[in-house]
């Protein structure tokens, strides 16, 4: 009921909002400090006004800022050198992404695991092209009118026509642009926002497309085949992961699209609490899918796992009811993390699974409609398919980092003359992601390689959290 | 909360895109309109609680759903599960009313040979100057479909929403009676919970009863 009355709420304050954001066509900053909304309403450390998002605020763990610290040096490091990191060290980057990215790299790290970064880099002015062409009015109408209903209690998107939308109408629609026979589904746009919420519209739109064609390929096409094979695939897990599970949806014959087609397509953005979302969206973009479908099954075990919980489910009804409604300790950022990496389910296993259910597939409903592209499982698969060049990493901005005080000094003297980064050059982090950083700073970058910037004098820019 | 019900439906509300089927859902189980609340994709479900006749509780499962073209895939599951339909189109678009016919052929396809009761639903009539469909036509349609009710309804203004809700659920109540909705074993569209004669809300005779 609160939150009804939340929702009551800030549909006023959304009017308000309408006639300030006309004036304010070139502000800085997000829409909702603009309008003087986060006096009235709590902003979250996600963005969230409210606190619109599941419980987020009981269902995160506290990193110290001494960590995060160390954490965004490390992963500087790594970006710095990214394809040696992900040829010689890939379990060491697995492993951070699993221990959470720094919320301030997060966007890059994201951009860099899927392969985004390298699209970019390899189209460079492609998506201005997109940007700038009309678009086919067929999906512009429904693009436009999906544009508010997407985190509409995030600061981003609260305010019609405010800069998240218009981001968002902007990826969206370069995508159908992008791949016109493919057009637009309605839930990608959940897919983009939660991307914008991390980094400008350009790389947004390449994390878009990296998602929907290496990572979950044929998710969002016409007929939707892909997402309602991975059911299947998702059930067949289930068997060996919690039978009794298994068996209680098998014998009430609870179609596995009818719980899992949110979760999957939306990559449980719309379903687990921010803090959790983010964790889940870190391992995702390094392990790949798998870690979609472990997420489902440590639900559904945990959910359904016990005939003690059944008792209260007898019935396909009674079951998406318990479904529908997680209980917030399964989702709890450290709980499921935890769950997840721990459950055994491997990209062989899906692999494998689906071969099976694809030979299934089509002995009941015939050859696919829609041919996609093979699934890549993670980062590392996307890199060897798809190998970047040194260039196509290199940061823009470039951020040097500065080593603990007391060796910074002797290396200092030591390196010295092999400084090549200018001091009078201060390569500056913008602190919202969502405003890319000026076209100068990117030229002015020395181009650098990790280990070089790592012993460099210059002071760490890198300042915020 | 828990609930013993007497009988329980299961409806579906089907239309195009942008329709306002989650609105006219949302404004039927939280009494609320709000033009910003996210998509279902896939599937969502509500539930309400109708007590039309005294002594006789009957619990309505909404399925709300993606109305993209490309969703119908899916849709499909749940249409299965359901006695009820409302099929809805927006009065100020007419392309929403055209394809109701073929929103209809399919559920009707697909449920086979299950029976499903329509109602038929012309939403946004607070945009009365906008209107590019008639009642006339649309209560002709209806009656074409075989469907008993046609109602022009709007979320926002909160115009004969219940009403909507309440006239399937009676025409289903009464054709149940009438013998001409068969139960079968497996299907989920209508089942009958605790006896009507039993029925006491304080001392729940029947295992059904543990949960809501």
């Amino acid at each position: 009921m609160a939150r009804n009355g939340l929702r009551a709420d800030s549909q006023n304050l959304r009017g308000t909002n309408e006639n300030l954001s006309e004036r304010e066509s070139s502000s800085i900053g997000s829409d909702s400090e603009i309008n003087g909304f986060t006096t009235e309403k709590q902003t979250d450390k996600y963005g969230f006004i409210g606190g619109a998002q599941q419980h987020t605020e009981e269902s995160a763990q506290d990193v110290p800022p001494e960590v995060v610290r160390e954490r965004e040096v490390k992963w500087l490091d790594m970006l710095n050198s990214w394809d040696k990191w992900m040829a010689k060290r890939h379990k060491k980057i697995k492993l951070r992404c699993q221990k959470g990215i720094p919320p301030s790299l997060r966007g890059r790290a994201w951009l860099y695991l899927s392969g985004g970064k390298v699209k970019l880099e390899q189209n460079h002015g492609k998506f201005q092209e997109l940007d700038s062409k009309p678009g086919d009015p067929k999906w512009l109408d429904v693009i436009e009118k999906d544009l508010h209903r997407q985190f509409p209690f995030h600061e981003m998107f609260v305010s019609r026509g405010g800069h998240g939308q218009q981001d968002l109408y902007r990826v969206l629609k370069a995508y159908t642009l992008y791949r016109p026979e493919e057009g637009y589904c309605q839930a990608q746009a959940p897919i983009a926002a939660v991307l914008l919420m991390h980094m400008p519209a350009e790389e947004a739109f390449w994390g878009l497309v990296q998602i929907c064609e290496k990572y979950l390929p044929g998710y969002y096409s016409a007929g939707l085949e892909a997402i309602q094979l991975d059911g299947e695939i998702l059930f067949a897990l289930l068997r060996r992961i919690s039978t009794v599970a298994y068996k209680h949806l098998k014998k009430h014959k609870i179609d596995p699209v009818l719980y899992m087609t949110e979760w999957f397509m939306c990559a449980f953005s719309r379903t687990l609490p921010w803090a959790s979302v983010l964790r889940v969206w870190d391992m995702f973009f390094c392990e790949g899918v798998k870690i979609i479908f472990r997420v489902g099954l440590v639900l559904l075990k945990n959910m359904l796992g016990s005939s003690d919980k059944l008792k209260v489910c007898q019935g396909l009804y009674e079951t998406m009811e318990l479904l529908r409604t997680v209980e917030p300790r399964y989702m709890q950022e450290g709980f499921l993390m935890r769950e997840i990496i721990e459950l055994q389910v491997s990209e062989r296993d899906i692999e494998k699974e689906h071969l099976v259910q694809l030979k299934r597939w089509k002995e009941t409903h015939g050859e696919l409609r829609c041919k996609s592209p093979p699934r890549m499982h993670g980062a590392r698969a996307i890199m060897i398919a798809d190998p970047p060049t040194h260039k196509d990493l290199l940061q823009a901005p470039t951020i040097i980092v500065e080593p603990p005080l007391e060796d910074a000094s002797s290396k200092q003297k030591k390196k010295g003359k092999n400084k090549r980064e200018p001091p009078s050059n201060p390569t500056t982090e913008t602190l919202s992601p969502a405003h890319p950083p000026s076209p100068t700073l990117q030229k002015d970058t020395p181009l650098q390689q990790s280990n070089q910037s790592l012993s460099s004098s210059s002071t760490e820019q890198d300042t915020y959290l | 909360m828990d609930f013993s019900w007497n009988y329980r439906f299961g409806i579906i509300i089907l239309g195009d895109s942008f329709v306002g089927k989650s609105s006219l859902l949302q404004r039927y189980t939280e009494g609320m309109f709000d033009k910003s609340r996210q998509s279902p994709l896939g599937i969502d479900f509500k539930v309400k609680h109708l007590e039309f006749e005294p002594g006789i509780l009957i619990k309505l499962l909404l399925w709300d759903t993606a109305g993209q073209e490309r969703f119908k895939s899916i849709s499909r599951s749940y249409m299965r599960n359901s006695v009820g339909c409302l099929l809805v189109f927006d009065l100020t678009k007419r392309q929403t009313f055209e394809r109701l016919r073929d929103w209809y052929n399919e559920v009707i396809d697909y449920v086979k040979p299950s029976k499903m009761v329509f109602i038929l639903i012309g939403h946004k009539c607070d945009l009365e100057e906008e209107q590019e469909v008639s009642k006339e036509e649309a209560e002709r349609l209806a009656k074409e479909l075989g469907i008993t009710h046609y109602v022009e309804a709007s979320a926002k203004d909160n115009l004969n929403v219940d009403s909507a809700f309440e006239s399937l659920t009676m025409e289903i109540y009464e054709l149940f009676h009438a013998g001409r909705i068969p139960i079968r074993e497996g299907w989920y569209g209508l089942s009958v919970g605790v006896p009507v004669d039993l029925y006491n809300p304080d001392e729940p005779k029947t295992e059904k009863s543990g949960c809501c």
